[in-house]
């Protein structure tokens, strides 16, 4: 059976960031990702970077990648394409179907960096062709270069839906209106402001009440919503689209923590059940981590702290690094972490951090 | 206190047919329950209702009672069961299978089984997704399949229907007696005060056993099970093979290398939805629930040397069910002698389902009557845990792997 030292399960920011840091420490490192390329999310973020220097403010998300996958090769990496995970059993041994053959590998250590994946919304005709995530519109656009539609409805006005639908715009669709159920815009005011200058209008306390067409998305009928989310009657109104792009939240993607027998905790800013893990990102299982959207949804930066924090603390584990270095590695990583994790947006998601934290301190 | 004449502990298929066939009685009856319904073995098996598997005895009698209730509960439970009479194949592929399946077919006819040998091109006709590489295969017309969580959930409701209740995540913590006869039984909730005690509640049964000082040969022994994407319709009945009957009666004989000693045997069936559901193993390894990637590897091996066409059939789930085994493969019912009051109704192994149907029919007549009826013309010695007075039950728990008494 096929070894290795750490095997990371996804190639996002996190995997990436947990493979340089790790190979960096001189251990043996394999990073398995289902799709065809590496990267994860970030390949399609054209978009800037917020934060400090320290994160590579000002870069556009797809250069970061760039960057982390340079870095990979130069460790000597191993990177396994289109080899998606489907197991993970007794003795830390991966199952994987790589080129539609089935395949295990055993690792000292597993890093479980799986990402997120798109809420979906139900309403009557949801699904008809033409109603999609708003990442997968993203990735058609930005990766692909294939416009999903002309005339876009955009729900959900958290930074995904914002930074989506201007980049619909530039690829050249027609943003119809974003809606959005709750009676205030979700993300950051500047993506806002940019959509709004442009023309679209920014419906808040309004939702979907079905989807038109029979083939396809033909329009939509929206609603508002009084302040108990009740709808109103009387306030449909049609709109002409073709295409509805749902940017209502991201799910941990957890099956395989799941199987693995880790055990969970339910915060519901982190998206619902996630992971249990200590300050080293380590599960209660010994020898697993996790890093990224699977230990609760943020954005990419701290996610790639947090594979940071794996990639150390597993190459540590194994004798690559003695206490004193980790420690202090791992202590500017937190003081990274932490800053990320402040102002209006970044505090609810350090409380629900503390949170999870505390939850492995209990069970110990 | 809670009262109640019988408390059952277990809501799995045979704890919940006990309570129906209670309940319709009208006896009062008050089920209790660690998770949910058919939390455990129930909803972690597949869909056969077979009577080929049994072995030509008791085994295959009870199981030909048993199924002839069937179609009774399909029409009288409110929940649809997924009850089916599409016949079952056994594929043999090899000249050893064969004699041995001659033999066993002709014993299960004599009982009243309609089952016969079919040489292959017989057996492609019946069912052309077979390999051209087998022997043949026997057919019965008389097999059978249910939805296993249905037909739980189906009991469970009807029981509820007739007065039984249920106290689901409650979990029984003692039993007390008094003057050697059952008194009540406490649990994590309350003590109900009760006349008679059905521990039903499968691979469990030993932990129920001890509190009434009983030693119950019964241990875990692993099915994994394999679920693949729906696909057009492929499998015509149910589909095993001759090792899955040498796996379950006569391990000993599959050998020596990695297939024997999962115990790895097919059991193949296709969901109305079209999804198959491919099995399996028969390993003991104490409580360990989990799947492994040898066993899944090995099964998947195996029935594609059967059915080619599962090779280009993606899996999308697996699972695992501890099946309660006993020394002699049959279940074990009844009323325990030193215990007056404390009726065992558990150890069927991958058989509750089939047998259920009968085990809450003998239980609660049992209860009722003192006996089950003449008609049914059962020798319940054959069943009783009197039978095993002189297994050393450590010893058999020790020698399959099983080391701990869950609780």
């Amino acid at each position: 059976m096929k070894t290795t030292e750490i095997a990371i399960i996804g190639a996002g920011p996190a995997g990436l960031s947990c493979a340089v840091e790790a190979a960096k420490a001189g251990a043996k490192v394999t990073l398995l990702d289902e799709n065809l390329k590496p990267g994860g999310q970030l390949f399609k973020q054209i978009h800037k970077f917020f934060g400090s220097r320290e994160h590579q403010a000002g870069t556009r998300g797809f250069r970061i990648g760039e960057q982390l996958l340079k870095e990979t090769e130069e460790l000597g990496v191993e990177v396994l394409l289109n080899a998606a995970v489907y197991g993970i059993y007794e003795n830390k041994t991966l199952a994987y179907v790589k080129d539609g053959k089935d395949h295990a590998l055993r690792a000292e250590r597993i890093v479980i960096a799986a990402g997120a994946s798109e809420n979906a919304l139900s309403f009557p005709g949801c699904t008809l062709p033409g109603v999609m995530g708003a990442g997968a519109a993203q990735t058609m656009i930005n990766v692909h270069r294939v416009l999903p539609g002309k005339k876009i409805l955009m729900v959900g006005s958290g930074n995904v839906g914002l930074i989506v639908s201007y980049q619909l715009m530039q690829a050249g669709a027609e943003v119809k209106a974003l809606i959005e159920a709750a009676p205030q815009i979700g993300g950051y005011g500047v993506h806002a402001a940019k959509i709004r200058r442009a023309g679209v209008p920014i419906y808040v306390s309004t939702t979907i009440k079905e989807a038109l067409g029979t083939e396809a998305v033909e329009g939509v009928v929206i609603h508002s919503l009084d302040e108990k989310w009740q709808p109103i009657p009387g306030t449909e109104r049609t709109l002409d689209v073709d295409t509805i792009c749902l940017a209502v939240g991201l799910s941990p993607l957890t099956e395989l923590a799941w199987m693995a027998g880790c055990e969970f905790t339910f915060i519901p800013p982190l998206g619902g059940h996630v992971p249990i893990h200590d300050e080293n990102m380590e599960t209660t299982l010994p020898g697993i981590y996790v890093a990224g959207d699977i230990t609760g949804v943020e954005e990419a930066s701290s996610a790639m702290e947090e594979g940071r924090l794996a990639g150390v603390a597993s190459a540590e584990s194994l004798g690559y690094y003695d206490e004193d270095t980790a420690k202090r590695l791992k202590d500017e990583i937190w003081q990274r972490l932490n800053s990320l994790r402040t102002g209006p947006f970044g505090e609810g998601r350090f409380k629900a951090k503390i949170k999870q934290l505390q939850a492995r301190r209990q069970l110990a | 206190m809670q009262t109640s004449d019988v408390v059952i502990i277990g809501g799995g298929v045979v704890g919940c047919s006990i309570a129906y066939h209670l309940g319709k009685r009208g006896i009062p009856t008050h089920v209790i329950e660690k998770d949910d319904i058919a939390m455990g073995t129930s909803g972690a098996c597949d869909k056969a209702v077979l009577l080929q598997s049994k072995n030509p005895g008791i085994h295959l009698e009870l199981a030909l009672k048993s199924v002839k209730m069937f179609p009774e509960l399909q029409k009288s439970l409110d929940t649809d069961i997924e009850f089916l009479n599409h016949g079952c194949m056994i594929v043999i592929q090899n000249e050893n299978q064969w004699k041995v399946m001659e033999g066993f077919v002709e014993r299960q006819k004599k009982l009243g089984l309609d089952v016969k040998l079919l040489d292959k091109n017989e057996a492609r006709d019946r069912q052309p997704a077979l390999s051209e590489d087998i022997l043949g295969s026997t057919y019965s017309p008389m097999d059978c399949e249910a939805n296993p969580i249905y037909l739980t959930l189906g009991l469970y409701r009807g029981a509820k229907k007739h007065g039984v209740k249920f106290s689901l995540g409650t979990k029984v913590t003692g039993i007390k007696l008094e003057k050697g006869r059952i008194k009540s039984v406490e649990t994590d909730s309350g003590e109900i005060l009760c006349k008679y005690v059905v521990n039903a509640t499968g691979v469990y049964a030993p932990t129920i056993g001890r509190m009434v000082g009983l030693n119950i040969p019964i241990v875990p022994r692993r099915g994994q099970i394999i679920i693949t994407e729906p696909v057009p319709k492929l499998i015509h009945g149910g589909l095993n093979c001759a090792r899955y009957i040498t796996a379950k009666f006569r391990p000993e004989l599959l050998g020596t290398d990695e297939m024997a000693k999962l115990g790895v045997g097919l059991a193949l069936g296709q969901t109305e939805n079209g999804n198959l559901l491919i099995g399996g193993t028969r390993e003991f390894v104490g409580f360990n629930k989990t799947t492994t990637h040898k066993a899944l590897k090995a099964i998947l091996k195996h029935a594609a040397s059967i059915v080619p066409a599962i090779k280009n059939v993606h899996v999308i789930r697996s699972f695992a069910g501890l099946r309660p085994y006993t020394p002699d493969g049959l279940p074990i019912l009844g009323e325990v002698p030193e215990v007056p009051g404390f009726i065992m109704a558990a150890g069927h192994e991958g058989d509750g389902i089939a047998l259920s149907a009968i085990t809450g029919r003998i239980i609660s007549e049992v209860i009722a009557d003192g006996k089950p009826s003449d008609d049914l013309n059962i020798d319940m010695t054959k069943l009783s845990l009197d039978r095993f007075k002189n297994v050393d039950v450590n010893e058999f728990r020790e020698s399959h792997n099983c080391y701990s008494f869950a609780s």
